[in-house]
């Protein structure tokens, strides 16, 4: 993204390149700089996190930023829209404040192409069913934006908590009663999952018993994916590109792996990017490692989800009976 | 969306649904797992037509028609950069534009008649072959216009035969010819260049573009769920067709050659 001179990129190549390789961090070529989650920062949303990749330990700044948000919609299907079963619609803006040296075309094409690199990897999962809106926003950018998106998608999706419907409907009362309560309320008891909103036979509309911030978590939380992305500089790669790397590498490959713990591993979207190419052998074996790190990424953001859940939720309600 | 309005043309409502058809009983393809293919074994390809300096006024160009996928394809340049900023390496910019009439649901003249993702796709897939480095200061621009669509992935995968052709075809130095070929995973079978309804049945669909004559894979571009035993197969089935679709953009190359 940032423009860097010749030399510079020389100078940071080799260093990756030597033995041992070198970076302007200090890290080794699979270390992750440090990563700050934290989930429910929306209240509004039915789901939200935020996720800092490389914040400054000392002033606190800098490292890249990106707040992810799920709202959810009721649409009607007959319309065209909306589809049996819900549907998933991502969406990425990057703040220009992340972007100060990009004219605003340039933005719009960057905004366009994370949007349909994310829309694109969840959006493969009839009368009225839910549209879920994942709204992720960049608000800064220190490299490797790609797995910090993913990342904060993930954690906003397992947040998300879909409100129980009850199905509804007005009719008129038969002939013969009286004009006082002519209008009957007829109600379906039972509290059935969010996403089932396909409507029993002559139910009209649904309500919803719960209150915005209660609700059942979303089925299958435990698929979306996660990115690791591998930045390529034959014959090494390496993992979580600072903004200098990340201009200084030829070529980039983007793994979205799905790990759910009872399945086989899946490969959600899988792409190419960079002025340069690679040979089949290669890439077949960068797959393999690419799972591999995908694996610790996705054991790691796990373990802090539930650590968030047990934060917002246990210890939440004993800090309140002991206050 | 307002400055994408033009006035001049008629714009019709602002609202409006295509027609529903009822469905023909053949038309509808129910095909479910343990059932072959329909209409070709599955590692078979749809017959490629390709007619390289089709658009006299172009510097190069090539058509492209496999079954239902119509492409037409036009190179301008090399051409001094309109930028006052000097580069080293020239620029190559593809263009992709669906016509109004290709798709099942109408596509509206500039409002989204341009698709960003097939562009970038295809940028990336003939970017590598380019030699930029021959040309500073100058800009190489692409324009595919998608006359007939069938399937997003046979869109991306003619397209950047087409535009490589088309590069050849305007005597742009390129490193070697980029062929691409689509697969989609249904089950256990891998059906290689599916249709559009073909493509919507499956789990996971792959894209691969690669140089046959170098061995160097340029693009790869993965949709959908997919093992990742099964997704290396779509590679080596697809880089396997991928020598036979060169074969045949070089054929049609050299005839028009020849014929010129």
């Amino acid at each position: 993204m940032s423009s860097l001179s010749k030399a510079e990129k020389s100078y940071i190549q080799s260093s990756l390149l030597s033995k041992p390789p070198l970076r302007a961090d200090g890290r080794a070529l699979y270390d992750f700089r440090a990563v700050a989650l934290e989930t429910g920062v929306a209240p509004l949303a039915n789901g939200s996190a935020r996720i800092n990749i490389g914040r400054n330990a000392h002033d606190g700044g800098g490292g890249t930023e990106i707040l992810a948000a799920v709202k959810l919609e009721v649409e009607t299907v007959a319309d065209g829209e909306g589809v049996d079963g819900g549907r998933v619609v991502g969406t990425v803006s990057c703040s220009p404040a992340a972007y100060p040296h990009l004219p605003s075309g340039a933005l719009d094409d960057l905004q366009h192409d994370l949007t349909s690199v994310l829309h694109d990897t969840v959006s493969y999962l009839e009368k009225k069913s839910w549209l879920l809106n994942l709204d992720v926003i960049v608000l800064s950018d220190d490299g490797n934006v790609c797995d910090a998106l993913f990342m904060a998608a993930r954690a906003a999706l397992w947040d998300t908590k879909v409100p129980r419907t009850r199905s509804v409907e007005y009719q008129a009362k038969k002939a013969g009663n009286n004009a006082e309560g002519n209008r009957d309320i007829e109600m379906d008891e039972e509290g059935k999952s969010g996403f089932d909103t396909r409507i029993t036979k002559k139910v009209t509309d649904f309500e919803l018993p719960d209150y915005w911030d209660e609700g059942e978590i979303l089925d299958g939380r435990n698929i979306w994916p996660i990115c690791v992305t591998l930045n390529l500089l034959p014959p090494v790669f390496f993992l979580d590109a600072a903004l200098q790397e990340e201009s200084s590498i030829p070529l980039r490959l983007h793994l979205m792996f799905s790990l759910p713990p009872s399945e086989k591993p899946r490969l959600q979207t899988f792409r190419l990017l960079g002025p340069s190419g690679v040979d089949v052998p290669l890439i077949k074996s960068l797959i393999k490692e690419g799972e591999v790190h995908a694996r610790s990424i996705w054991t790691a953001l796990d373990a802090k989800l539930k650590d968030e859940d047990i934060r917002r939720n246990q210890k939440a309600r004993d800090r309140f009976l002991h206050r | 969306m307002a400055q994408n309005y033009d006035r001049r043309r008629i714009n019709g409502p602002e609202d409006s649904y295509p027609p529903i058809f009822e469905e023909e009983e053949e038309d509808t393809l129910s095909w479910n797992i343990a059932k072959p293919r329909e209409g070709r074994s599955p590692q078979d390809i749809r017959p490629i037509f390709l007619q390289p300096g089709l658009i006299n006024q172009a510097n190069g160009s090539a058509y492209i028609e496999t079954d239902k996928t119509k492409i037409a394809c036009a190179v301008y340049g090399p051409r001094q950069s309109k930028t006052t900023t000097f580069s080293e390496n020239g620029r190559l910019n593809v263009e992709v534009k669906f016509s109004p009439f290709s798709c099942a649901r109408r596509k509206a003249p500039l409002r989204d008649a341009e698709d960003r993702s097939l562009a970038v796709s295809i940028h990336q897939a003939v970017l590598s072959s380019v030699r930029l480095e021959l040309l500073p200061k100058s800009t190489i621009d692409v324009f595919i216009t998608i006359i007939e669509n069938d399937g997003i992935e046979g869109c991306i995968s003619s397209g950047t035969i087409a535009a490589s052709a088309a590069l050849a075809d305007a005597g742009i130095e390129v490193l070697g010819l980029v062929a691409s070929c689509s697969a989609a995973a249904l089950g256990d079978e891998i059906w290689l260049d599916p249709t559009e309804k073909e493509a919507r049945k499956s789990e996971g669909t792959l894209i691969l573009a690669c140089m046959p004559a170098l061995g160097i894979v340029t693009n790869v571009w993965q949709s959908g769920r997919m093992t990742v035993e099964k997704a290396t197969q779509c590679l080596d089935l697809c880089q396997e067709r991928c020598t036979d679709i060169h074969a045949v953009v070089a054929q049609s190359l050299l005839e028009t050659s020849k014929a010129s």
